[in-house]
This record gives structure tokens, C-alpha cells and sequence, in this order.
């Protein structure tokens, strides 16, 4: 029963923050302080953002792909070096953090 | 003759005292794009005039102030305690310094965050009334909407319908009066503009910034609707205080009246 909730939850989430499109994308990312980073996904009308592809890119190299949780998060470790944080929410709504800007 | 003169002094006097008291919970930045620590100051004044700051938490029958009775924070519907963070200061106001508390908070983490304030209540001895002021300020971290129009049911509060982080000058800011989470019709609202600078490093209020051409212009007053409603036009930037009048249930405190009112802060920014 678990194996068809788990792809209809997740097809229902999708669906749900393809609503949000009309709206501003919005990424925030923090320093754990334990070589972590955590980085929140959003829509300016408050819709959630749980299944949005989030990627890590370094030298213009995607180094992890993966999706928002269902709290719209995503935690991962810290590379070494320059990195940017990607919300990918579709043209247009794409929002980048440079690691730099991530305390 | 001194009759009348005294009159005209007394009058006057008691015209001064009649000035809207502000609890104001204030940090400088309300929208903040990424998470951060902030630094907030909790003084009891008079925001337009600064002519007298009042000690927080004071009693008619002793010297001792009463410590603040809930300060927390609501965020993505989960409270959190902060009175531990309170740190009593004393804070310079351009009359007087009178007893006040700063803090820190970490408001790291996206979407809003409902800062409440219920101090203690104050005695105010030209009345002889006790007044306290249950105050909300509301910080968001990179534009996320998630609890700024949250109904507390708190026993006296302000539920904004606009944004109060995100208010152009001339536009204009809405709420509703609540008492024990039910809108109060024709409840009484003040509003002040903060017309000094703020000084959070010496804790002081610095230059004045307008002048009201009459007493009508520094204490601002509004009736909301029938349906406890309220809109304001914003003409100024900067933070604009707004405080419902004895609108929450508890009538009496310690044998003496009380005066249990609700207050918001809303940030105003200039269009460059």
C-alpha cells in the first residue's frame, strides 16, 4: 500500500507547485556549522515547493541533482571550494545562491 | 486669574499626559533576504514626541518592575520561547532613560516570523491605571509568506491583511482588531510614526526627524468598522506603530484599572 502512496504523494506535490508558477521563486540557504548546508525553496504566494529539482553546480558541473523534501528543503554537504545552490523550478524560476552568500 | 492659570496649566499638563503610550518592539530591518541574527529593543515610549520613556514593568506600590510576562516567537505555526534572550538595558530617550530590555534572534530559517511581546503591566500614575500592551512585530527571511497573517488568538491583537514588511510610502495598511481571536467593531486605534532615529548601539533615540504642524498630527486615531476592519494610508517611510485601546478582556490589575491593549509595528520603504 506504502509503494503507491509514496509516487501519488509525490505526483500530488508536483502538481500542486506547478500552481506556484505564476509566482516569484524564492531560495534561502544556511550554514548548518557542521560542513552541512541547508537550503529552504518557496513561491511568494507561500506555496510549497517539495519536489522542485534542486541542484549543486561546481566549474559549471552539476556535482549533486536531487529534489525539495516534502518541507520544500534540502540538506547536503558542503563542497570544498566555489559552488552554487540551484532551485530549478522551470524557465523563469530559476533561483541561484552563490556559496559565498551562504552563512 | 491664577485660577485660570492654573487651569490653562493643568490642562495642559494633562494634554501632555494624554499622549498615546507605544510599547515598541523594534529591530532595524523587517524583510530581511536571507536568514540572520537580529537585534531587537523593547522600550515603553512615545514614538512621535519622544517626551518621556516609561520603565517597563512598573508598579504603584513598589520600586521593583515586573519582569515581561510572554515574549516568543511563532514561526511555520511553531512557537518558540525567547524570554530568556531578554537582557534588561536602560534606554536614553531624549527626555528621560527609563528601564528597557534588548535581545537577539536568530531568524535563520525562510518565511515569517511573529515576534509577540506581553510585557507587564505598567502603572501609569497620572491616571492611576495600569496599561499593557501585547505587541507583534513580524520579520521575514527571503520573501516567503508563511505566518504574517496568523490569527494568535491572543486576548488582544491586531491580525494585519497586508504584509507588514512589505508597504510602499503612499500605499496604504489594513487589519483587523481581534480580542481573544473575535474582531472588536468600533474598537478605538492610535497610530504614531517612530519620528526619531534609533540608536542601537548606545540604545538611544537620536534626531527628530518631522514636526506636527498640531497635537491632532502626533497621536493619530482611527475607529475600525463594524467588522473590527481597518485600512491606514502610509505617508512617511519608516515604522509606524499602531495600538488598539483597551480592547483586550482583563479589565483590572492589582485593584486598579487596566488598560490591556493590542499593538502592531509595520515597516514603510520609499519607492527609489
Amino acid at each position: 500500500m506504502h509503494k503507491i502512496l509514496g509516487p501519488l504523494l509525490f505526483i500530488a506535490l508536483l502538481a500542486f507547485s506547478t500552481h506556484a508558477f505564476a509566482h516569484t521563486a524564492l531560495m534561502s540557504c544556511f550554514d548548518e556549522g557542521d560542513d552541512t548546508i541547508t537550503c529552504e525553496g518557496g513561491f511568494s504566494d507561500g506555496s510549497s515547493a517539495a519536489g522542485i529539482e534542486f541542484l549543486v553546480k561546481q566549474n559549471d558541473e552539476v556535482i549533486l541533482k536531487t529534489r525539495l523534501n516534502e518541507f520544500s528543503e534540502v540538506n547536503f554537504e558542503k563542497p570544498e571550494g566555489d559552488y552554487q545552490a540551484v532551485f530549478n523550478a522551470g524557465e523563469g524560476h530559476v533561483v541561484t545562491v552563490d556559496g559565498k552568500n551562504i552563512f | 486669574m491664577k485660577k485660570l492659570a492654573l487651569g490653562l496649566a493643568l490642562s495642559l499638563a494633562v494634554t501632555t499626559s494624554a499622549w498615546a503610550h507605544f510599547q515598541l518592539l523594534y529591530t532595524p530591518e523587517s524583510a530581511l533576504e536571507r536568514g540572520e541574527i537580529i537585534q531587537l529593543r523593547h522600550v515603553f515610549t512615545h514614538p512621535f514626541d519622544d517626551e518621556h520613556t516609561m520603565d517597563m514593568g512598573r508598579q504603584h506600590d513598589s520600586d521593583e518592575l515586573s519582569p515581561v510576562e510572554a515574549f516568543y516567537v511563532i514561526h511555520r505555526g511553531n512557537k518558540t520561547d525567547l524570554r530568556d534572550t531578554l537582557k534588561k538595558i536602560s534606554w536614553q530617550g531624549n527626555a528621560n532613560a527609563g528601564a528597557a530590555y534588548q535581545s537577539e534572534y536568530g531568524a535563520r530559517r525562510m518565511g515569517d516570523h511573529v515576534l509577540v511581546l506581553k510585557p507587564a503591566p505598567y502603572f501609569e500614575a497620572n491616571e492611576d491605571t495600569y496599561i499593557q500592551q501585547i505587541t507583534k512585530l513580524i520579520v521575514n527571511v527571503a520573501g516567503m509568506p508563511t505566518d504574517w497573517n496568523a490569527n494568535l488568538g491572543l486576548k488582544a491583537e491586531i491580525v494585519p491583511l497586508s504584509k507588514p514588511y512589505a508597504l510602499w510610502t503612499g500605499s496604504t495598511f489594513s487589519g483587523v482588531v481581534m480580542s481573544q481571536g473575535k474582531p472588536v467593531p468600533f474598537a478605538e486605534l492610535e497610530i504614531e510614526y517612530l519620528n526619531h532615529d534609533i540608536d542601537i548601539a548606545k540604545n538611544a533615540m537620536g534626531k527628530r526627524r518631522v514636526e506636527a504642524p498640531q497635537d491632532s498630527f502626533v497621536t493619530l486615531s482611527l475607529i475600525t468598522d463594524a467588522n473590527g476592519t481597518f485600512t491606514f494610508g502610509l505617508p512617511k517611510s519608516g515604522w509606524w506603530g499602531f495600538a488598539a485601546v483597551g480592547v483586550g478582556p482583563d479589565e483590572e490589575y492589582r485593584g486598579k484599572e487596566l488598560s490591556q491593549d493590542a499593538v502592531i509595528w509595520v515597516q514603510v520603504r520609499d519607492m527609489k
